[in-house]
């Protein structure tokens, strides 16, 4: 019974994975500890695809308490973070181990 | 698929296949509740507390003290030990917890991660402790909600081995970096597939805070703390409960 349980839950997930759609695909770069764009409008309602390329040699970690995502990305490699259906507004993010410089905002609109 | 892309699925369902066929206890004071995602990476130093009002003769208190490393971006591990006071203060056992996140945060209408977690009590008697659960988490706004349901067995152990079902669930409001606050809520209802009686089964629930101080650099300091009353008769009237995490 445990197993059928197990099996019905993998199906399940299985199906949900398979269910994924396109979103908006829009790229951050970050260089020297920088992120650019230091603004990225986006658009509102609408969960969209982040990939942020990391060209610094050192790894970063892309935080944001407003867009409750946490992500580590290592050096020269390229990280994908989904975001949103967002309210229109402006959400803050960072790169938490640089924080003095790598600061940017989603602005949702 | 690539082997790289195999690794995840293989070691989710090798995890299953094995609970599935071994046979399979409840909250403790300084439980907490599970998120589904993983920090590649991120090490992290915890500290756990909880004090539950007694249920018959003593007050219930637990702590533990946990090492805790993100080996993959999908796998996140930690090893724990733990201490209980029942009267007596004395420890109980060691722990070995493993997180998968099973989808990218965001991407799908919920999050989805699992738990596997293997105990072993320093009461060889108790046998071993396996505890296997989905975790769930769906984000509505600045709102968090999760929601994981745990299953529990003993096995080589001097007493019955039966499968145990059990729940964590909470709410989050990001309300600013260093102060969210929330609900969080722990219960058991008995074996999984003939719940007790609910006078019988575990029920708590009660506000919770949380938050996160950026140290320097890498180091990162969070903490979350709730305050849970009991729902049912069979449970403490009152249970504190506290996390202090040191990542770095």
């Amino acid at each position: 019974m445990f197993t059928r349980f197990l099996v019905v839950a993998a199906l399940a997930a299985a199906a949900t994975v398979a269910h994924a759609a396109g979103e908006p695909e829009f790229n951050l770069t970050l260089r020297d500890h920088r992120f650019t764009p230091s603004e990225l409008r986006i658009p509102a309602k609408v969960k969209v695809k982040l990939v942020v390329d990391n060209q610094d040699a050192s790894p970063e970690e892309f935080d944001s308490h407003a867009l409750n995502r946490e992500k580590m990305i290592p050096g020269k490699s390229k990280a994908t973070i989904y975001i949103g259906p967002l309210a229109p507004g402006r959400y803050t993010f960072m790169g938490e181990f640089n924080a003095s410089t790598a600061q940017g905002v989603v602005i949702a609109e | 698929m690539n082997n790289k892309n195999l690794a995840r699925p293989l070691a989710v369902a090798s995890t299953l296949a094995l609970l599935a066929s071994t046979p399979l206890a409840h909250a403790d004071p300084d439980d907490y509740v599970h998120v589904p995602a993983v920090e590649y990476g991120e090490r992290e130093i915890e500290l756990r507390l909880g004090t539950a009002s007694p249920t018959d003769d003593h007050r219930e208190s637990a702590a533990a003290l946990a090492f805790g490393y993100g080996i993959t971006t999908w796998w996140a591990t930690e090893i724990a030990a733990k201490w209980h006071r029942s009267g007596a203060t004395s420890f109980d056992e060691l722990e070995w917890e493993n997180r998968f996140q099973l989808t990218e945060p965001g991407q799908y209408f919920a999050d989805f991660g699992l738990l596997v977690e293997i105990e072993r009590p320093r009461d060889h008697a108790e046998g071993y402790e396996f505890k296997i659960g989905p975790l769930i988490q769906k984000d509505f706004g600045p709102l968090q909600a999760n929601f994981n349901v745990i299953v529990e067995r003993h096995f080589h152990a001097s007493e019955s081995e039966q499968i145990e079902l059990g729940y964590e669930w909470q709410l989050r409001y990001h309300y600013r970096p260093a102060f969210d606050f929330g609900a969080q809520g722990f219960g058991g209802v008995g074996t999984w597939n003939d719940w007790s009686p609910l006078h019988d089964q575990q029920h708590i629930a009660g506000p919770a805070i949380f938050g996160k101080f950026n140290l320097h650099g890498r180091q990162v300091l969070k903490y979350d703390a709730a305050v849970l009353f009991r729902l049912t008769d069979a449970a403490p009237a009152t249970t504190v409960r506290g996390q202090l995490e040191y990542e770095f």
